[in-house]
């Protein structure tokens, strides 16, 4: 059973409209309920503003506006605490976020590399400063 | 000038620095035979050495540090022999030096006589008349005795440590100091409701002890049925517990009462620990200060030297030199100053013969004046050369397309003069350019405010220059001042500020003109609010105009709320939000709301033209509604708000109609709740109030009361209540009643 155990990855599901992502486990470091969200004029429209968070803020992100997915309103809103190499962000959910287990073989669509996203919305970053 | 003794404290500093390098390299050479590298660093350890004796004029030290610069020079072009027998001559040098520093430290003076002989043997070796022999002298030299150590070195990045744990301490500080008001006003609240209490309950009893007795509710005691009712006081059920309700309400008050001397002196340690913190902070500060003296001597002396090779006699005057600067900042200002006087001699001081004609002193004069203004260093640099040419400021800048001949009509001298500081204007002729010291000015500017500090220049021609730099006395914790925005919470450094803040209601049509004229200037205004927001947001009632000062230029911020000055440690925005230059980072009030920190000359000088698609409206929709409550018990408005919180409402609470009154003024509301019955403004009153108003007189009033009968109800709805909810409320009324209002949705009436 032990052996078994090991060869099962651990995700956690979190939603943004109509789809789910999954992101892995070890990234996540806390799920918030979100009350309040302070926008910070000037940011890219992916980030929708900020959260205080343990004395320092997080950038919260909306995923919908980097995969372009539509969704009707934000008032239910969850947002998991992320952290790769020490840089904090907090991505919104708009679905209580659980936790799954797969067998290590299975294939998992929808799957988020935390890395490969930093990289992505640091990449997007650029070009929507430039444009302004 | 400044005081000999003082510059003797800071020559011996120095000394102690540049023989501990010098003993160290000694005993590298010793070690690990002649390096280049090592003979450099002595080379110039020993030259500053120089330097910085000459200042204090301690001849022999000079003479000595003169000649051992001159060997070392020799050796590092190899004009010498690297040969380790010279090892015992420098160490005889070294060794002379320290004593002569000791005797200074001791006696002020020199005593030791220098050897002329010692002189000459270097002076031959280096013309190469003498070959030492090997084998000559191998007699044992001690080490020279270094003057006594009384300081520890502390690498700079730790002081910084210990201030960034600091920063995060007076964070905190903050937070207690706003949780210590929370706190006095709970147990304000507490100690009414206790004093009530007892009030009540004391009347009640009071009023019941004079009720006669019935006799079948007489107590029968069990434990002494043998006794006779004589013997007994009378009591019936209701005597005992009223005369038990009154002694635990006494005994609450008696508690209550040693809450409050406790918590007085809670407040007192807290007021204590705070001053502690700030002393601690200052000490801190200061050891990271040095005295500006030290800076302004070694740039004096440098600028002396520069002027009599330009053929220009100078006097420096330097006043203040004993207030202290940051470290960090000490660095950063050399260059600056350098600039400034450097100009003052190119093109500023005249030659001799030229200044005697005009009737001018032969020997130029500086003045560099330092003084302290609050916790901002001001220095003044005056020369009483033949000033800035304003005509020929103005012509370049028209040339460059700086400005137009109608806008230059307008502005003031010193805004003209400001143009100095523009790249690549200058008035000098091109022969100063030839000479390689164009004004550079610019330069100057941007070293300036990378130190969060403003410089600004008067002149008047054929007199006098003078450029005066503004600059935080530390870098670490800086003053701002925080505002407002829809919704939002902004901070700028207070240094750029001019202290005096305008109203609105003084320029009525600044919001269409964005120009105000104030003290004979124009001055051109920025409205924060459209800068940041797109314009669909209602229109500004109130509004503030911050002036800044960009070294002699100003310009102005119209602003929507001012909510004060704080001192912080500013945080970066971390790797996703560093783009956005516009701010400088951020920092939480002690309500953890995050204040961005706005970079006010790249507002000015670029513009940005950002809207707020998204998120403003999930600021907005974040709340369906908002709610104020007003009642005079605090568990009435606690259970409201808790309530009225979880149907995601926006909840303000007053204690009175008075304190309504001045969040209706403040804030935007949706629907009022308020009790009949309060101390200072009652509800009548402030529904009275409320319907006068032109602005809230649409505003929903709902009354609350315990009082259900129909002339209460009567006289609210004459002075103008909607509706009305009785108390005990519960969760489904009010939401059938907000409902009505288009507050909530009814989800009630759904099922």
């Amino acid at each position: 059973m032990a052996e078994e155990l090991k060869e099962e990855r651990h995700f956690c599901v979190f939603g943004i409209g109509e789809r789910e992502f999954l992101i892995p486990k070890e990234s996540v470091i806390q799920i918030l309920d979100v009350s309040k969200i302070f926008p910070i004029p000037g940011a890219p429209d992916y980030i929708v503003g900020v959260v205080p968070y343990k004395g320092k803020i997080l950038p919260a992100i909306d995923l919908a506006k980097v995969y372009n997915i539509e969704r009707i309103n934000y008032l239910e809103n969850k947002l998991l605490v992320l952290d790769v190499d020490e840089e904090k962000v907090g991505i919104l959910s708009d679905i209580t976020p659980f936790f799954v287990s797969f067998d290590k073989d299975i294939m998992v669509d929808d799957l988020l590399d935390p890395k490969k996203l930093y990289e992505e919305l640091r990449i997007k970053n650029y070009p929507s400063i430039k444009q302004k | 000038m400044i005081n000999q003794n003082e510059l003797i404290k800071y020559f011996l500093l120095d000394a102690e620095e540049y023989l501990n390098i010098l003993a160290e390299g000694l005993e590298d050479l010793e070690n690990n035979g002649f390096s280049q590298e090592t003979l450099e660093a002595l080379y110039r350890a020993t030259h500053t050495l120089k330097g910085s004796a000459s200042i204090v004029r301690f001849n022999k030290i000079v003479i000595l540090a003169h000649k051992l610069e001159d060997l070392f020079e020799a050796l590092i072009d190899k004009k010498i022999d690297q040969d380790v027998t010279l090892l015992n001559i420098i160490r005889k040098f070294v060794n002379l030096i320290a004593s002569l520093v000791n005797e200074v430290a001791q006696y002020n003076e020199e005593k030791t006589e220098v050897d002329s002989h010692l002189i000459n043997l270097v002076d031959e070796i280096i013309s190469k008349k003498l070959i030492l022999q090997t084998d000559e002298e191998v007699q044992e030299i001690p080490s020279p005795a270094l003057p006594p150590i009384s300081s520890v070195r502390v690498d700079l990045s730790v002081i910084d440590n210990i201030l960034d744990i600091l920063g995060e301490i007076i964070v905190e500080k903050n937070v207690i100091n706003e949780k210590e008001k929370e706190l006095k006003y709970l147990v304000e609240e507490i100690l009414k409701s206790g004093k009530k209490l007892l009030n009540e309950t004391s009347l009640f009893s009071d009023k019941y002890w004079l009720t006669p007795l019935r006799e079948q509710s007489k107590v029968q005691d069990t434990f002494f049925p043998d006794l006779s009712d004589l013997e007994f006081d009378r009591y019936d059920e209701y005597h005992i517990f009223t005369r038990k309700i009154a002694e635990i309400t006494n005994d609450i008050n008696e508690g209550l009462n040693e809450l409050t001397t406790f918590l007085e002196s809670l407040f007192l340690n807290f007021k204590n620990l705070e001053k502690e913190i700030v002393a601690l902070r200052n000490n801190l500060l200061s050891l990271r200060m040095l005295p500006i003296g030290k800076l302004l001597n070694k740039i004096a002396e440098s600028i002396k030297d520069i002027a009599s090779n330009s053929g220009k006699e100078i006097n420096i005057e330097i006043k203040g030199s004993d207030i202290k600067i940051d470290k960090p900042i000490f660095d950063l200002l050399y260059e600056p100053l350098i600039h400034i006087l450097k100009n003052s001699i190119d093109h500023g001081i005249e030659p001799p013969e030229e200044r005697l004609t005009i009737g001018k002193s032969e020997e130029g004069n500086i003045k560099i004046h330092v003084k302290k203004e609050g916790k901002y260093i001001v220095i003044s640099i005056t020369d009483d050369g033949k000033g800035i040419n304003i005509e020929k400021v103005k012509e370049k800048a028209i040339n460059k397309g700086l400005v137009t001949q109608d806008q230059i009509k307008f502005m003031s001298n010193e805004e003209i003069f400001s143009f100095i500081f523009t790249p690549g204007l200058s008035t000098a002729d091109e022969v100063d350019f030839q000479r390689g010291r164009g004004m550079g000015l610019n330069i100057v500017k941007t070293a300036i405010n990378k130190l969060n500090g403003t410089i600004e220049v008067f002149s008047e021609m054929q007199k006098q220059t003078t450029f005066v730099i503004k600059i935080p006395q530390s870098l670490s914790i800086t003053n701002f001042l925080i505002f407002k925005s829809a919704g939002l919470e902004f901070a700028v450094p207070l240094n750029y500020i001019i202290e005096e803040i305008l109203t609105i209601d003084d320029f009525p049509d600044v919001k269409i003109e964005k120009i105000i004229n104030h003290k004979n200037r124009s001055i051109p205004v920025k409205i924060f609010s459209e800068l940041y927001f797109s314009s669909n947001g209602k229109p500004l009632e109130r509004g503030y105009i911050i002036i800044f000062n960009f070294s002699g230029i100003r310009k102005a911020l119209l602003v929507d709320d001012i909510l004060g000055v704080q001192e912080a440690v500013i945080y970066s925005l971390g790797k996703f939000l560093d783009d956005l230059n516009q701010y400088i980072g951020y920092f939480l009030s002690a309500q953890g709301t995050p204040r961005f920190v706005i970079d006010p000359i790249k507002i000015f000088e670029e513009e940005f033209l950002f809207t707020l698609p998204v998120s403003l409206n999930l600021e907005t929709t974040s709340y369906t509604g908002r709610v104020l409550v007003v009642d005079d018990s605090i568990s009435v408005r606690k259970s409201l708000q808790t309530l009225l919180e979880a149907k995601n409402l926006k909840v303000y609470t007053a204690k009175d109609g008075f304190e309504a009154l001045n969040i209706l003024e403040d804030k935007n509301v949706d629907i009022v709740i308020t009790d009949l019955e309060m101390p200072i403004m009652h509800g009548y009153e402030l529904i009275n109030r409320i319907r006068k108003d032109i602005r809230f007189k649409d505003l929903p009033v709902i009354v609350l009361t315990s009082r259900g009968t129909k002339k209460h109800q009567e006289k609210a709805i004459e002075l103008g209540a909607d509706s009305f909810l009785i108390k005990p409320f519960d969760d489904k009324t009010i939401t059938e009643l907000l409902s009505n209002f288009n507050i909530l949705k009814n989800q009630y009436s759904k099922l």
